[in-house]
């Protein structure tokens, strides 16, 4: 029985997790995870929200007007109103052609919507798994190396800690990839192994932990995990084009 | 956003800074109520809070009025009260004894100013309980307090304090999570701490 990570239950406590359910399950039968589910809660007790003190709305103003200039309107430019002559009579005229314009290429962008490409050339992302275990676990595991991606100098022993849990949980989901015929995930999640492997066994030294964000930002496998994260996450089922367009704007 | 907001931007920004007060009115508490969760105590929360709203007020002519004056003004505060928080970090002798205000009858000696006088029923409620709890939040980074708190004591949801933070969701869901657990450890020694 696998039983969850701090962070998953934390998710869990938060309601922050994709698979809710099967959390609450496993808690009904697993004592340790209960118990380091109910910890979690009684911190978050703990820490509720306490009183908020109303605040002097007038004496505030009073404070604040004292420091506000008088923001005087912009100048409107002569040439505008020159423009603004200029294209009134023909203005009808170039709104009918940017219409049908419009119209043309709509009708040519629907028709050239491109199926399923590769990313990284190693064929095309499904779409179809919609797991919330994986969902979860590449979640976890994009977390962490934002996280590793994002900080300086050697990595500390909970952010080895969590690599070392997530290392376990990939093993299970490569082997589950490769019989499903998944190659593509299945390739995202072993580079992940590899970079989880060197996370948990690299010396804690600047050098190392510089060497493997390099590593992580040159082969690409944030952004991987990232459009993998989009198709497996279950409220949000989608094609592959959607799923590239929103990991690049992320 | 409302009729009544945009026509006091309108009137701002024609030159009637007095218009700005509708905006105060109808976002001060809220903005106050964040940087008081991220800055933890009252008076930096009123410093924060006001310092937003100059800013904004000096940023309106750029202020696109597609999007709400909330959600701005709310971000603007957020990283106004985590700077200060740094600030406040930064700056060690914040913390020591203030030398009062009036100065001392007794020439040459500094006079210390005097702590509140806190009552019988403060002090009972100044428990080690309490004090722990500061004490954990304290061991969180500015940016780990501010998403812990805004997610748990003010149920935002992990995009917005995203895209208040300006950082990726999920470097903010990892604050969250990072902060939960080191407040679960800072509390060992009280009931629901590591076991």
């Amino acid at each position: 029985m696998r039983h969850f990570t701090e962070e998953e239950l934390i998710a869990f406590q938060l309601h922050e997790t994709f698979d809710e359910q099967a959390i609450y399950k496993h808690l009904e039968g697993c004592s340790e995870c209960a118990a380091l589910s109910d910890s979690i809660a009684e911190t978050l007790r703990i820490f509720s929200a306490d009183p908020v003190p109303a605040p002097d709305l007038d004496r505030n103003w009073q404070r604040l007007r004292g420091n506000l200039s008088v923001l005087a309107p912009e100048p409107r430019h002569r040439w505008m109103h020159v423009w603004k002559h200029i294209l009134s009579w023909p203005a009808a005229g170039l709104a009918t052609a940017a219409l049908v314009v419009l119209l043309v290429f709509g009708i040519h962008s629907r028709t050239a919507t491109k199926p399923n490409y590769a990313i990284n050339g190693r064929g095309p992302l499904t779409t179809r798994p919609v797991d919330p275990a994986i969902a979860n676990h590449i979640d976890a595991a994009e977390r962490l190396l934002t996280e590793v991606n994002n900080t300086q100098g050697p990595l500390d022993n909970v952010t080895r800690d969590q690599a070392r849990a997530l290392l376990v949980t990939n093993a299970v989901y490569v082997r589950q990839a490769h019989s499903s015929g998944d190659l593509a995930e299945a390739s995202v999640l072993e580079d992940l192994g590899r970079v989880l492997t060197t996370l948990d066994n690299e010396p804690p030294t600047h050098e190392s932990a510089w060497r493997l964000r390099i590593e992580m930002n040159t082969n690409g496998l944030l952004f991987d995990l990232r459009v993998l994260r989009q198709n497996d996450t279950p409220t949000q089922h989608q094609g592959p084009t959607q799923a590239l367009t929103q990991g690049l704007a992320q | 956003m409302d009729k009544a907001e945009t026509e006091a931007i309108r009137k701002v920004l024609a030159g009637d800074r007095d218009a700005y007060r509708v905006l105060m009115d109808h976002h001060f508490c809220s903005v106050y109520r964040v940087a008081f969760r991220i800055t933890g105590n009252e008076a930096d929360a009123e410093e924060a809070a006001q310092e937003a709203f100059l800013r904004a007020y000096n940023k309106l002519p750029g202020f696109r009025q597609d999007s709400a004056f909330s959600t701005w003004i709310t971000r603007i505060a957020m990283n106004t009260a985590i700077n200060l928080v740094e600030r406040r970090n930064r700056d060690l002798s914040y913390h020591a004894p203030r030398i009062a205000d009036e100065p001392s009858l007794d020439g040459g000696v500094v006079t210390v100013a005097a702590a509140k006088a806190q009552s019988p029923e403060s002090v009972l409620l100044d428990s080690e309980a309490a004090s722990l709890r500061r004490a954990a939040l304290d061991t969180l980074t500015p940016m780990e307090r501010t998403a812990f708190t805004l997610r748990h004591m003010e149920d935002l949801p992990i995009a917005e304090i995203a895209a208040a933070l300006n950082v990726p969701a999920n470097s903010a869901k990892q604050a969250v999570f990072r902060a939960v657990g080191k407040l679960r450890r800072s509390l060992a020694p009280l009931a629901g701490g590591v076991q």
